[in-house]
C-alpha cells in the first residue's frame, strides 16, 4: 500500500509513565491496518495550536511490523510551544489526529558488526524500534541510557528484556571517550538526545578516529531563539518568526506551501535558497562549506542571525 | 576507496575500479600499510607521502625464511606470501578498535583480498584505501561453472573447470575479486575470435 494523503488516527490509550512522559497508543480512525513503518521511524502529528497548528515528529516505539497500532512516548517539553502541552493536558482517548505516514531517517546499518546506542532521556524512543528489529536478527547491541534519577525506573521498565543495557544517572556518569575508545572495528554509533550530548558523543568519536559514516544521530528538532522577520521573495510576504516558532511553521501558517518531510533537519527536503541575510544553521544536512557559504537553509530547524532573512520562496 | 568507472561501449558495460595514489587519512588514529611488493610503494603513495608516515608497514617479501618480528611494536614486518600477510591481518583485526585506517598497495587481486578481509570485519570505504596497478594477468571468474581461473593473459581463456572458451570482460567484481568471463561462442557455437595477449 502506498500512503499518499494524511493518516487519521484515533487515540485509544494514554498512559502516564512519569509526571513528564506519556505513552500514546493510536489506531486507524477508519479501522483497518496502518502503513508499515521502518525501524527508527517517526510519525509527524498535527496537533491543535494557533494558526494551522503544530506539526511535531515523534518516534514510533512500537515494533515496526505492528500494523494494528502505533505507540509514541511524548515528553512534556519544559518550554513547550504547545505541541507536547496539548498531549499532556488536553488530549483525550477518542480524539482523532491527522498525521503524515511514518518516515525513517535513522535506519539500521546492516553491514555493521556491533550497534552501539547512546540515548539521553526520551531520546531512547527511536532506539526502541531499532532494538526490537535488531534483536530479531540476533545482532550485537550495547545500549547506554542517560536518565534523571527519578526516571531510572521508567527507562528500566522500557528496556526490560534487552541485554547489554546500561543506565547512567546523568551525563557525567558516562565516560564517552572511554566507551568509544574500546569499541571493536565495525561498530556503528546511534545517538539520540539533547543536542549537547549528541555533539559531545560525536566529537569524542571523531577525535578517536571514527569515520563520519559510522556515526548516526536523530534530533528532536531545535528549540527557539531570537525572533526575526522572514521575507519571501516570490510573494513579497513578510512573516514574523517568533522566538518559539520554527521558520517552516511560520511559512505554513502564512498559507505558503513549502515542502518538508522530517521536520528535524535531517532529510533536506525543505532546503531553500537564501537571497539576503545570514542563516543560523541547526541542521545535519549541509556541509561545513555550505554552512559557511550561507546560500542555503533548512527552515524546519534553522533560524537567522540577522533581523531579516530573505528566502527564494 | 577507488571509484568505479562506468559507461556503455557497443556491446558490454565496462566496470573497473579506478585507483589513485594513497593519501594519509589524518582523521584516523592508527595507520597500517600493507604492500605485496616493496617496489610498488613509490607509485602507490602520493608524491608527498613517505612510508614513514605509517605506524606499521607489513611487506610481502616472498622468502620462505621470512619471520615476522615477535615484537608487538615492530614497525616493519616481513611476510612470506600474500596468504601469510592476509592471515596475519585477520588475526590483527579481531582485536583492533575503531580508529584504524588500512591501506593496501600492490596487484589488483592482492588489494581486493585485503578489502574483503576488511569488509568481513565491518570496515567501510572510509577506513580503507587501495591502490592497485591493474596491469598484468587477470583472475577470471567463469560465469557458467563458478571456477576462478588464475592469471589469464589473453582476451579469451579456456575455463579450467568446464572447458568453456571465456571472453574476459572489462568487468571486475569486488566481491569475487575477479573479472567476469562469459562463453565467447554461446550464440554461435564454434565461432571463437582470434586469441590475443592483452594482459601480459
Amino acid at each position: 500500500m502506498i500512503q499518499t494523503g494524511p493518516l487519521f488516527l484515533r487515540v485509544v490509550a494514554i498512559e502516564p509513565l512519569s509526571p513528564r512522559l506519556k505513552r500514546i497508543t493510536l489506531q486507524s480512525a477508519e479501522g483497518g491496518l496502518l502503513p508499515l513503518s521502518q525501524p527508527g521511524a517517526h510519525l509527524t502529528l498535527t496537533l491543535p495550536g494557533p494558526g494551522r497548528g503544530h506539526r511535531n515528529a515523534y518516534s514510533i516505539v512500537s515494533p515496526c511490523d505492528r500494523r494494528d497500532h502505533y505507540q509514541l512516548i511524548i515528553r512534556r517539553a519544559p518550554a513547550s510551544r504547545g505541541g507536547s502541552r496539548h498531549v499532556h493536558e488536553v488530549m483525550a482517548v477518542g480524539d482523532v489526529l491527522e498525521a503524515a505516514a511514518p518516515n525513517s531517517q535513522f535506519s539500521i546499518q546492516s553491514q555493521t558488526r556491533k550497534h552501539l546506542m547512546i540515548a539521553g532521556g526520551v531520546g531512547l524512543t527511536p532506539m526502541l524500534s531499532l532494538t526490537s528489529a535488531l534483536r530479531a536478527r540476533g545482532a550485537h547491541i550495547e545500549l547506554h541510557q542517560i536518565a534523571h534519577v527519578d526516571e531510572v525506573a521508567v527507562f528500566e521498565a522500557l528496556l526490560a528484556g534487552e541485554r547489554n543495557v546500561h543506565i547512567h544517572t546523568g551525563r557525567a556518569k558516562l565516560d564517552l571517550t572511554n566507551l568509544l575508545a574500546r569499541q571493536p572495528l565495525g561498530t556503528h554509533l546511534y545517538c539520540c538526545g539533547p543536542q549537547a550530548m549528541m555533539e559531545a558523543a560525536r566529537d569524542a568519536a571523531v577525535a578517536l578516529g571514527w569515520p563520519e559514516t559510522s556515526l548516526h544521530q536523530e534530533s528532536f528538532g531545535a528549540a527557539g531563539g531570537a525572533p526575526f522577520i522572514l521575507r519571501l521573495a516570490r510573494s513579497g510576504l513578510e512573516i514574523a518568526v517568533g522566538e518559539h516558532d520554527t521558520m517552516l511553521e511560520a511559512i505554513e501558517a502564512a498559507g505558503v506551501a513549502a515542502p518538508s518531510l522530517c521536520r528535524g533537519g535531517a532529510c533536506g527536503v525543505c532546503l531553500t535558497s537564501v537571497i539576503e541575510g545570514a542563516p543560523e544553521h541547526r541542521d545535519h544536512v549541509l556541509s561545513e562549506a555550505e554552512r559557511a557559504e550561507g546560500r542555503k537553509v533548512l527552515p524546519c530547524v534553522s533560524r537567522s542571525t540577522t533581523p531579516y532573512l530573505v528566502l527564494d520562496l | 576507496m577507488p571509484k568505479r568507472e562506468g559507461g556503455m561501449s557497443d556491446h558490454v558495460i565496462k566496470s573497473m575500479p579506478v585507483y589513485a595514489p594513497i593519501r594519509l587519512d589524518r582523521s584516523g588514529r592508527r595507520h597500517l600499510l600493507l604492500a605485496d611488493d616493496v617496489a610498488a610503494l613509490p607509485t602507490g603513495l602520493a608524491a608527498d607521502l613517505s612510508p614513514d608516515a605509517f605506524d606499521e608497514r607489513w611487506l610481502v617479501v616472498r622468502q620462505s625464511q621470512a619471520i615476522p618480528s615477535p615484537d608487538e611494536h615492530a614497525r616493519d614486518r616481513p611476510y612470506r606470501s600474500d596468504a601469510h600477510v592476509l592471515q596475519a591481518l585477520k588475526w590483527r583485526l579481531t582485536s583492533e578498535t575503531m580508529g584504524l585506517r588500512l591501506y593496501a598497495i600492490g596487484k589488483e587481486a592482492f588489494v581486493w583480498s585485503v578489502w574483503n578481509v576488511a569488509l568481513s570485519f565491518g570496515l567501510g570505504g572510509r577506513e580503507v584505501q587501495l591502490c592497485a596497478s591493474p596491469a598484468g594477468p587477470r583472475r577470471v571468474y567463469c560465469n557458467h561453472c563458478r571456477t576462478i581461473n588464475e592469471a589469464a593473459t589473453t582476451n579469451i581463456v579456456v575455463c579450467a573447470g568446464c572447458r568453456a572458451p571465456l571472453y574476459v570482460r572489462d568487468h571486475f567484481s569486488r566481491r569475487l575479486n575477479a573479472y567476469a568471463g562469459v562463453q565467447v561462442d554461446a550464440e554461435a557455437p564454434g565461432e571463437v575470435p582470434p586469441i590475443e595477449v592483452l594482459y601480459p
